[in-house]
């Protein structure tokens, strides 16, 4: 009687002694800063979802979901993508010699590191150069793999020239865009991915990292008072985790709610709330392998396709609304470079008949295991059975379709991706090149067709550094590609954020990303 | 004999029997119940319960009835398949290591071992991505995860039958090892490979379901763990009143089918006084 | 015998360990790369040199056979790897897991035991009466319902529509504790529904097993002699036959202990609870090698060792078995 109790008092114990060591397993909460103590007004504290997107540091954050905009809450850079275009940032401004290969950024001065350590110009070379040895997870310093840096010197304590090996278009938004890390944190890390103590998160961006919690996917971010840069608005950022979006929000857990488009009606015409409707920059394409299927080869069947795909039913279906059709010349019509005069392809069933010679065609169509493609691939069917199209839907999970994309074993293939709204030269990387050097998402090449046309203009943009210029070139581009489509863009989504402007009404969208929470121009003060 | 044992059954047991039965005559005659297609869109999305859609549509407008009846197909298929693979499979197996002994009562007793040790849900998800979600190979999966249960009951039954003296008396009239088999080991391990049968169906239908709504099932089929793996994943279920026709009535399948099956197993087991329930 | 046992266990073992290195190197797919990304995320992809050099860094650029060598050897050293995705030490990674699965299925059990041992004791006792049939059906119906469908009920209706727990979680992020009272009530809190959701699917087995023992220790002669010498029910119940049928309710605490694992997973991963379930679900989705491995031979080792103490426990507390 008096051993079982015993036990029992055992097991509570232990049970008790779990619970109070879970605390203890993730990082340390650590005061760095102390940011208004000298201010009136309690600090402003913005919560958002959370979740787990790995160690901020440049090495460390997760390859995939919204890591690389913490980190880049921690880590300035030369210049930022601001509203319109490329902005000044930490360099204040730069030139770009006639002949495209030199880039000299002169710095702002008085910098200083979370540390209290003043940036210097030789931190800017050591970040490059320290890149160069230990790549980041997101490294824009490789073109089609290969790194195109010549050399970096230090003019003097506040310029920096940068030499690279031949002229490129893109060259400006891919130096502007590296982070700039510390000298004296970094210089004898040899295993950078390995580096993950907060003590090593030294940036000289608008925030510091006071607590990371891996298993429950939180992160606190407070405003680092020695910022250079315009002032801080927002002085706390927690990420929480969120089970149900809506209903945290309702509970005033989250401040701000991607809200599901089916509940769009709670929050409109409410003063209470804003809704925010997000530019278009994530959307679904269809891949045509003409190796394995030469059918596909034929313009015809492709238009045919394109015909048999009521685009408008996808979204109201599948998407709730919440998304808008996407160009058949690529860049979706939120991208500053849009070209609203390419060939469209309205939903016409007649026509794809019409097309296909009232040839009957078999197609297999791969598809990864999410709901949403499984959603699309099902009423795809449904119209391309209707013009002759018998489409076998063959399902795989997300890596493996992924892998089965990359290794060519498809004949049609669906997948999603975001990324749609950064620079136009991801035209050549989705339709201009033929052979696959490199694995990025719009970068794989397609099987089985090239057109000379196209690479030609590809090519010649990527050397264009008149910007009207290449704009133009641009235009045609879709143009061109909207009349052969070697790929079909199905429709881009839309997030509507809903917020209540009485608490914090700063949210902003940069030109080229979806997400008003990725980019630290929402948590400053802006310039009207 | 499956009358005698239909007359013993308990009240629980019989209205299992009853609801099983209606299970497989939605599935078997889907195409007369239904007048919607189970896989084209039929109304507008979401509609609640009506009369032109008795248990209302999903998101694609697809009427909920028919999905749930297909859905029934599938269910039954995963289950059935898989069970009777593994139960042929585990017979077949524990005859054959109980009887012969030796090496190949090492090697299948060692297997058997690492089955029954590896936690199977894991197993099943690894194994899963790895063989792609269609419902061959989901049953293919489960068959081979499953088969040790029977095989370990059987092999332990086919050891001490063999020292019963009528088997020794017919071995030492020089039967084989296919007589011997099929005269005398079949009928007595009929009742244990029947409730085996039974309880792997059970644990098949719950496993598929689990596998669905983990998101590793076949997104093309429509089972009722697929309804509601898209309806729980569907933003904001819990704020409208969506959850009250397209979560609560695949849900309220899967645990009539599962409940009735494993009621059916029990019954089984006090009838023809098999304890497997608590070998497992 | 003995030995025997003990080479079958070592065996069984190494099978395990095995399986569990090339079962996930056998799925397709590659963890460095990313070709598509879920709705809203942005995804970055790698280069082949890229990739090349990251399969360098985490050794998997070298055939098969010597990596399966170097994993046998780490692993005989108790290093699991460094993984891939999370980009930390996976011993690290499983350890801060741990407690939050180990408390949910040790509660679960106990919370399980507790009640389906008192049911079962009530039920022997009221043997036959309306009570007893009643609870009867009730325990085998509960016990059949799989797991994460009892997790969805308790979801929608205990949390989502009447708020009475946290939707998901283990505990509130970045609450400041007055006391420790408080933030075990808020880790209590968390953890309730999940905990209870195992607990109902275990309760049934404790039940049965506690009944049936019961009657049997009740119809010994000893109870018909506590019987008449005039001792009551409720010490009767509890401390002449309760602590004469622990044996097998003792032995089915530890098989539970084990068998709850796989439950474990789906409930953990209904309620996004911070355990190895969830993480596992995402080591798959990823193709993260090393953390499978890991997390899978975390669990198999846990299953084998409580089926083993089961087996132990049974010898010791009964010496008729052998």
């Amino acid at each position: 009687m008096k051993k079982s109790n015993i036990g029992k008092m055992l097991i509570l114990f232990m049970l008790a002694a779990i619970m109070f060591s879970m605390n203890g397993c993730g990082a340390k909460p650590q005061q760095k800063t102390v940011s208004d103590s000298t201010e009136l007004d309690s600090p402003l504290v913005i919560r958002l979802e959370g979740g787990d997107w790995g160690f901020p540091s440049p090495f460390a954050h997760y390859s995939r979901g919204p890591g690389m905009s913490k980190m880049r809450l921690i880590y300035d850079s030369l210049l930022e993508k601001g509203e319109k275009g490329l902005i000044p940032w930490l360099a204040k401004e730069w030139t770009i010699s006639p002949d495209g290969r030199e880039y000299t950024f002169v710095l702002n001065s008085g910098v200083k590191w979370h540390d209290g350590e003043l940036l210097t110009a030789e931190d800017v070379k050591f970040s490059f150069e320290y890149f160069t040895k230990h790549p980041p997870v997101s490294n824009s310093l490789l073109i089609d793999g290969k790194p195109f840096i010549d050399k970096i010197e230090v003019i003097d304590e506040c310029q920096v020239k940068i030499t690279v090996n031949e002229p490129n278009a893109t060259l400006l938004d891919r130096l502007g865009i590296v982070r700039i890390i510390p000298e004296h944190i970094w210089k004898d890390i040899e295993d950078p991915k390995k580096a993950i103590d907060l003590v090593k998160l030294v940036g000289c961006g608008p925030y510091t990292l006071t607590d990371y919690n891996q298993e429950q996917g939180t992160y606190r971010f407070q405003a680092f008072e020695d910022y250079w840069g315009p002032k801080v608005r927002v002085d706390v950022i927690e990420f929480i985790p969120v089970s149900d979006q809506v209903l945290a929000f309702e509970k005033a857990e989250i401040d701000l709610l991607d809200v599901p488009a089916d509940l769009m009606d709670r929050y409109k015409n409410n003063e209470e709330y804003k809704i925010l409707k997000s530019p278009a920059f994530w959307g679904y394409r269809l891949l045509f392998n003409m190796e394995k299927k030469p059918e596909l080869s034929d313009v015809n069947t492709r238009k045919a396709i394109a015909h048999a795909i009521d685009v408008d039913e996808l979204i109201e279906k599948v998407a709730r609304g919440a998304a808008v059709p996407a160009s058949p010349g690529y860049l979706p019509i939120d991208h500053i470079w849009h070209n609203p005069d390419v060939t469209k392809y309205e939903f016409d069933i007649e026509k794809a008949k019409e097309l296909l010679n009232n040839k009957s065609l078999s197609l297999t169509l791969l598809i990864s295991d999410d709901q949403k493609e499984a959603r699309i691939a099902e009423l795809l069917k449904i119209n391309f059975a209707k013009a002759g199209i018998n489409l076998e839907v063959r399902t795989v999970d997300m890596k493996t379709r992924d892998s089965q994309v990359k290794e060519q074993n498809y004949e049609l293939a669906l997948i999603g991706h975001g990324g749609w709204g950064q620079d136009a030269d991801c035209l050549r990387e989705v339709y201009g090149v033929t052979v696959a050097r490199d694995a990025s998402p719009v970068s794989n090449v397609i099987p089985g067709y090239s057109n000379p046309q196209i690479n030609e203009l590809c090519q010649k943009q990527l050397s264009e550094l008149d910007e009207q210029k290449r704009k133009s070139m641009i235009l045609d581009l879709q143009k061109l590609i909207s009349d052969e489509i070697p790929l079909l863009p199905l429709y881009n989504t839309v997030e509507y954020m809903v917020y209540k402007p009485e608490k914090y009404d700063g949210w902003v969208h940069v030109f080229d990303h979806h997400a008003v929470t990725h980019n630290k121009l929402s948590y400053l003060e802006r310039e009207k | 004999m499956m009358s005698n044992i239909l007359k013993r059954f308990s009240t629980a047991g019989k209205i299992s029997v009853f609801l099983i039965t209606l299970v497989c005559f939605m599935a078997i005659f889907a195409p007369l119940l239904t007048k919607h297609p189970w896989n084209q869109p039929t109304g507008d999305a979401l509609e609640p319960p009506s009369k032109a859609h008795i248990l209302g549509t999903d998101d694609l407008g697809i009427d909920l009835w028919s999905q749930i009846c297909y859905g029934a197909r599938n269910s039954i298929a995963v289950g059935i398949g898989t069970a009777l693979t593994a139960c042929l499979l585990g017979t077949a197996l524990g005859i054959i290591a109980g009887y012969c002994g030796g090496i190949p009562d090492l090697v299948i007793s060692a297997v058997i071992d690492v089955l029954t040790a590896i936690p199977g849900l894991p197993l099943m998800i690894a194994a899963g991505a790895f063989f792609g979600p269609s419902i061959k190979n989901i049953i293919l999966i489960l068959s081979i995860l499953s088969w040790a249960m029977p095989a370990r009951i059987i092999r332990s039954k086919i050891i001490s039958l063999k020292q019963e003296m009528y088997i020794k008396a017919a071995q030492g009239y020089g039967a084989g090892f296919s007589y011997i088999t099929i005269k005398h080991f079949l009928p007595r391990i009929f009742p244990l490979s029947a409730t085996s049968f039974i309880r792997l169906i059970s644990k098949a239908i719950v496993s598929e379901a689990s596998l669905s709504f983990l998101g590793l099932g076949d997104p093309t089929s429509k089972s009722w763990g697929l309804i509601l793996n898209y309806a729980l994943n569907f933003p904001g279920i819990y704020f409208t009143d969506y959850w009250k026709w397209w979560l609560v009535y695949p849900l309220l399948c899967i645990i009539l089918l599962v409940l009735s099956t494993a009621v059916i197993g029990r019954e089984f087991e006090k009838i023809l006084d098999t304890k497997i329930s608590s070998v497992v | 015998m003995k030995y025997q046992k003990a080479i079958r266990y070592l065996l069984t073992f190494f099978c395990i360990i095995t399986l569990n290195f090339f079962l996930p190197r056998i799925m397709p797919g590659d963890p460095f790369y990313f070709l598509s990304s879920e709705q809203g995320e942005i995804t970055i992809t790698y280069s082949q040199e890229e990739i090349q050099r990251q399969k360098a860094y985490y050794g998997l650029d070298v055939p098969v056979l010597t990596q399966y060598g170097r994993y046998l050897k780490n692993i005989i050293k108790g290093d699991l790897g460094y993984s891939i995705y999370f980009n930390n030490d996976v011993r690290l990674i499983i350890k801060n897991r741990i407690p939050w699965s180990v408390s949910l299925v040790l509660l679960s059990v106990i919370i399980g035991g507790f009640i389906g041992t008192l049911l079962g004791c009530l039920s022997a006792w009221y043997r036959r009466g309306v009570l007893d049939k009643a609870l009867y059906s009730l325990m085998i119906i509960l016990s059949e319902i799989p797991a994460f469908l009892i997790g969805i009920l308790f979801l929608l209706f205990l949390a989502a529509r009447q708020g009475l727990f946290p939707l998901s979680g283990g505990m509130k992020p970045f609450a400041e504790y007055v006391s420790w009272s408080s933030r075990f009530l808020d880790i209590a809190l968390h953890g309730f529904l999940p905990a209870l959701t195992l607990a109902v699917v275990q309760m049934g087995g404790f039940y049965l097993i506690a009944r049936n023992s019961m009657i049997t220790v009740m119809s010994k002669d000893y109870m018909t002699t506590a019987k008449a010498k005039g001792l009551s029910t409720r010490r009767i119940l509890f401390r002449h036959a309760l602590t004469n049928a622990a044996l097998p309710i003792v032995t089915r605490a530890f098989y539970s202990l084990g068998q709850a694992v796989g439950g474990t997973i789906l409930v953990e991963n209904v309620f996004k609870y911070p355990g190895l379930g969830l993480l596992m679900r995402q080591a798959v989705m990823v193709r993260d090698y090393p953390l499978i491995q890991g997390i899978f031979l975390t669990v198999t080792f846990f299953v084998i060792i409580m089926n083993l103490a089961a087996d132990i426990i049974y010898k010791k507390l009964d010496p008729r078995i052998i």
